[in-house]
């Protein structure tokens, strides 16, 4: 006890800030940083999860083996459609309930709650529960959708090629928007109702008010949730693998995956750490490009 | 300014937007219910119907007691609450740090480690996680959940915690301190019972994300002693034909325990939720 006492103020900081923080940065060292760097390593391996023979520096050739892929191409594309139209009809969806709900009426609550459950349930039952009902025998919007004769046909949304990746970005905007909606509510809330109403008195109608009041104050929060959404998306496995399993034909597989491809059913963690080291390169370039624009956008409002 | 008619017409269209949106939210989880409680020869039929003829509860009975889920509730249950109370207590301290100590060097490092480490998948960790679990011979058990779920749902947990933090005036832990308080006892006296409305927003989120995730469960555990709800709702879609029933009544099991701690808790989740998004 009378050492500690010796201490000097700063030092009591110190330590008290090291303690407070080892048990978080232990977790992440070993179960994030620890692995990451390992797969950083394997890129450039000879690493085999079954075939123990494979071993040894393989320089570029993992690299050169998953570019090689016939369906890196695709996947690439796919990624990018995946994340691009998810995140843009996430926003739309969100914006317009959040303006919706940002008003007085009664059973404001209801509403709030009910479009809010979606984002709840596991992407698990999610995926399945519409699974279900795009079945093409059996399912309620194929019933609904030919006897409104609105399609002759049923379609297969998930086992046609044609459809199967608009099919999984909708499920995705279903399942993700309320987070964007309940975000901008909040945001929207935070904002004076005078310089709505200021703007009003000199004439700016409901769609004038929107542009040039609220959605410059909504900037700050657009950034953010967009940004972790793009992530989240480009890197997501679970909805996709639930309802396609990158079906049919290689035409909803992501990146990520590839990586499950090569890594759990080809066992070659050497390309399976190859893709997954250039996917995180491409985020961290994406970090370093938000981190720049968030620092210049709170210089801005200080 | 609105003038009446301008004014209804806006409300109408608000009603009928928002009712709108609730319906496609909402129609989903109807159609699970509904289908749960359908015999077989009403899924499996051309013209599905939202009413139900012979409503049964043959699904369900299937479900919980032929397939086992009884076990799986058990299992979600236990590793998500541990999984959740070890997250609050690590998010508690880091978040502390975070808030109090953020001019030093090693703080901001760290908040940019936590912000970075949100941004890797854990499909990108997966073949070197199910290693070093091998390693440790934590495959096939609750430890190997708990401690990837723990690891994943830190950095946004300590956000939410740290921007609550902020909230708190220091004048009030300087006070305490002049009192002969330590450390310790600042936070458990003064701290904690200040920030419950946090606590509970962060541990809900940590409990929920815990509850949902599907990919850690479907690799890490084999074993029916250990199946956690989330992947053994994916044993029902065999390699030719899918037991829709059982697996719309496996959902609805899986659905209810979040559904209803949201319902009763959602003032506090929403807040939390959006506090530590912002900052993180």
């Amino acid at each position: 006890m009378n050492k500690f006492k010796k201490l000097t103020r700063d030092q009591r900081k110190w330590r008290t800030a090291v303690i407070m923080l080892l048990p978080a940065l232990v977790f992440l060292a070993l179960l994030i940083a620890y692995p990451l760097g390992k797969v950083i390593h394997d890129a450039f391996y000879h690493v085999h999860l079954i075939n123990k023979s494979m071993t040894g520096f393989a320089g570029m050739a993992n690299f050169q083996k998953v570019l090689a892929d016939e369906h890196f191409g695709q996947a690439v594309k796919n990624t990018a459609y995946w994340t691009i139209f998810s995140v843009l009809g996430e926003y739309l969806v969100g914006m317009v309930t959040a303006v919706l709900l940002n008003q007085k009426f009664k059973g404001r609550a209801i509403f709030r709650t009910c479009i809010f459950i979606p984002w709840l349930v596991p992407i698990i039952v999610a995926g399945m529960t519409w699974d279900w009902m795009l079945n093409p025998e059996f399912g309620i919007i194929n019933y609904a959708l030919t006897n409104m004769h609105i399609i002759s046909q049923p379609i297969n949304f998930l086992g046609d090629s044609k459809y199967a990746m608009a099919t999984v970005i909708f499920v995705n905007i279903w399942r993700s928007f309320p987070y964007y909606t309940i975000s901008f509510l909040s945001a929207m809330q935070s904002i004076p109702g005078d310089l709505s109403e200021a703007a009003a008195i000199d004439g700016a109608g409901v769609f004038k008010r929107f542009f040039k009041v609220t959605l410059p104050q909504l900037r700050s929060v657009s950034l953010v949730i967009v940004f972790i959404h793009i992530i989240w998306t480009a890197i997501n496995f679970d909805f996709i693998w639930v309802m396609t399993e990158g079906g049919p034909n290689y035409a909803t597989e992501t990146l990520p995956l590839m990586i499950y491809r090569y890594s759990m059913k080809k066992f070659d963690v050497g390309a399976a750490s190859a893709l997954s080291t250039m996917m995180f390169t491409v985020m961290v370039v994406l970090f370093i490009f938000y981190y720049r624009k968030r620092s210049s956008l709170s210089d801005d409002m200080a | 300014m609105l003038n009446k008619r301008n004014r209804v017409i806006s409300k109408i269209v608000t009603y009928v937007s928002l009712v709108f949106f609730s319906a496609i939210c909402i129609f989903p989880f109807l159609w699970m219910l509904l289908s749960a409680l359908k015999p077989k020869t009403e899924i499996r039929t051309a013209t599905p119907s939202l009413l139900i003829h012979a409503p049964t509860l043959e699904n369900f009975k299937r479900v919980l007691v032929d397939v086992g889920f009884l076990q799986y509730i058990k299992n979600s249950f236990f590793v998500s609450i541990v999984a959740c109370v070890l997250s609050m207590i690590i998010a508690v301290m880091a978040g502390y740090a975070l808030s109090r100590y953020y001019k030093m060097k090693l703080v901001k490092t760290s908040n940019l480690a936590m912000m970075l480490s949100q941004m890797i998948p854990g499909v990108l960790l997966l073949v070197p996680l199910y290693l070093i679990m091998q390693k440790m011979q934590i495959l096939e058990s609750y430890t190997s959940l708990i401690l990837a779920y723990t690891t994943f749902v830190i950095p946004l947990c300590t956000f939410m915690m740290s921007s609550f933090f902020d909230t708190v005036p220091l004048a009030l832990e300087e006070a305490a301190e002049i009192d002969g308080c330590n450390k310790a006892q600042t936070i458990f006296k003064i701290i904690l019972p200040l920030s419950l409305p946090s606590l509970v927003s962060t541990g809900l989120y940590a409990f929920i994300n815990a509850w949902n995730e599907f990919m850690f469960g479907y690799i890490f555990i084999s074993t029916d002693k250990y199946r956690t709800l989330t992947p053994a709702i994916m044993l029902f879609k065999g390699v030719n034909t899918v037991d829709w029933g059982g697996l719309m009544a496996g959902s609805v099991v899986a659905v209810i325990p979040v559904t209803f701690i949201f319902l009763f808790l959602q003032r506090y989740f929403l807040a939390g939720l959006m506090s530590g998004s912002v900052k993180g």
